[in-house]
């Protein structure tokens, strides 16, 4: 049971891991799309004037993005300390007691019984530690999602303000496009880092 | 674990093996305890599916508070990966070992265990109230790889050097020399790599007063089987792969 716990942990922490590198790629995505909506709508002028200014918000809630994903990463690895070390732990304490039920009779068996509760005490530390980690990793996952869906509200205000932009109108719509398709993409890579977590907590 | 006492004066070596709980698919392996009044040493405590079996023998000599040192002659996972259990089991404990595997041996965990780094040149096992030598036996098989004398006991520990891959349970001492050869000519031709660093070991070695060769895998050897071993050692072509 124990054993089975790390090993979902291990699987759930590396698939956060994976998520996570892409939501970053994605986020890089979003700021290329801001680059190329600005060149864009400095051509265009006059016509999408109103574009200009989403354009620099498209671009910082990218940097958002990248900078909270950088952040949750660091969690990410801390995670993955803890499950190498609850592990670990799991391990010993599984192969303690296996010499304690080997060793009856032993002149020294005893000699274990404090290494075999200091190991025990530890395992518990790292998973509690593990637990407190998981919810305040969930908080952190939350935050992603607001720029993401202001991202998708902003995507919604460039198609308005693209339809006003004449021969631009295409190139705009596509910006508009790609920003509101990275934005669900985030969201959810987002949401199974969350379900992954869950499971764990579920598992509990 | 099978227990045989090789040697009793004001301190014993004990040497532990032919597990019967093992595994069939891991090779058998001898570990070896030196018990001194308060202290005890263990010379290649062995893998991790050893550990139990081991600490549990270990444990009708010696509390863990006092098992203060462990030796691995090289970095196989037969001799030392249980380094992370002992690192978690031993309150006071050091791990002599070689410098250069000292990056490699910590992956198994060791953070509780001093890592106690030996030079190419070998060193000593200090336990209070006797001193053992570290030998150098480089390239046999380990590019870093170093073996245990003790100038009392008169007991070389040989790591791969003598070892013989047989059926499980067999007598813990060679009887017959001639027939044990063909237990292991394959195991040296193949596993050990270079003839100048056999020549140079055997040349250090022919130097020691030994009773007794006691390997990491097979039987060990006593009396004229020691000198029995060394000249068919000599005469062994090794590093037969390429
Ligand atoms: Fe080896
Ligand atoms: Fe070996």
């Amino acid at each position: 049971m124990q054993v089975n716990q790390t090993k979902s942990q291990f699987v759930a922490v590396a698939s956060i891991a994976a998520e996570l590198s892409a939501v970053m790629e994605v986020a890089k995505e979003i700021s290329l799309a801001a680059a190329n909506a600005k060149a864009i709508a400095f051509r265009a002028g006059e016509k999408a004037k109103g574009f200009q200014p989403i354009t620099d918000f498209i671009n910082e809630l990218a940097k958002d993005t990248i900078e909270l994903v950088n952040n949750i990463n660091e969690y990410a690895f801390h995670l993955y300390r803890l499950t190498v070390n609850e592990q670990r732990m799991t391990e010993a304490c599984r192969r303690f007691e296996k010499v304690g039920q080997l060793a009856v009779g032993a002149r020294y068996a005893d000699s274990l019984n404090a290494p075999l509760q200091q190991v025990r005490q530890r395992n518990q530390v790292c998973h509690r530690e593990f637990i407190i980690q998981v919810s305040e990793l969930l908080i952190k996952l939350a935050d992603v999602m607001h720029p993401a869906r202001a991202a998708r509200v902003i995507a919604a205000n460039s198609r308005i303000e693209a339809s006003q932009a004449g021969e631009y109108l295409q190139s705009l719509q596509a910006v508009a496009e790609s920003v509101d398709n990275a934005a669900q993409i985030i969201n959810d890579k987002v949401h199974k880092c969350r379900s992954a977590l869950t499971i764990i907590n579920v598992a509990e | 674990m099978r227990m045989t006492k090789i040697y009793e004066g004001a301190y014993q070596w004990i040497m532990l093996g032919r597990d019967e709980h093992k595994p069939e698919k891991i090779i058998d392996t001898n570990q070896y305890m030196v018990r001194t009044a308060n202290r005890c040493l263990l010379i290649d405590p062995g893998g991790i599916e050893l550990f139990a079996p081991m600490l549990a023998a270990v444990l009708h000599h010696a509390p863990v508070e006092e098992i203060t040192d462990l030796f691995a002659s090289h970095q196989d996972p037969d001799i030392i990966s249980s380094l992370g259990l002992w690192d978690q089991a031993l309150p006071n404990a050091k791990l002599h070992a070689s410098a250069l595997w000292e990056g490699f041996l910590r992956h198994f965990g060791c953070e509780t265990i001093e890592y106690v780094p030996i030079p190419d040149h070998g060193g000593v096992i200090n336990l209070g109230s006797t001193e053992l030598q570290i030998v150098p036996a480089h390239y046999l098989h380990a590019s870093a790889n170093f073996h245990i004398y003790d100038p009392h006991a008169k007991i070389l520990m040989s790591g791969d050097v003598g070892a013989a891959l047989e059926a499980p349970a067999m007598p813990v001492f060679v009887e017959n020399f001639d027939m044990h050869v063909e237990k292991m000519r394959y195991f040296h031709q193949r596993w050990m790599p270079s003839n100048q660093a056999k020549r140079a070991w055997i040349d250090r070695v022919r130097k020691l007063d030994i009773d007794i060769l006691a390997p990491q895998h097979g039987r060990m050897f006593k009396g004229d089987d020691v000198k029995r071993f060394l000249d068919w050692f000599e005469a062994l072509q090794v590093g037969i792969a390429v």
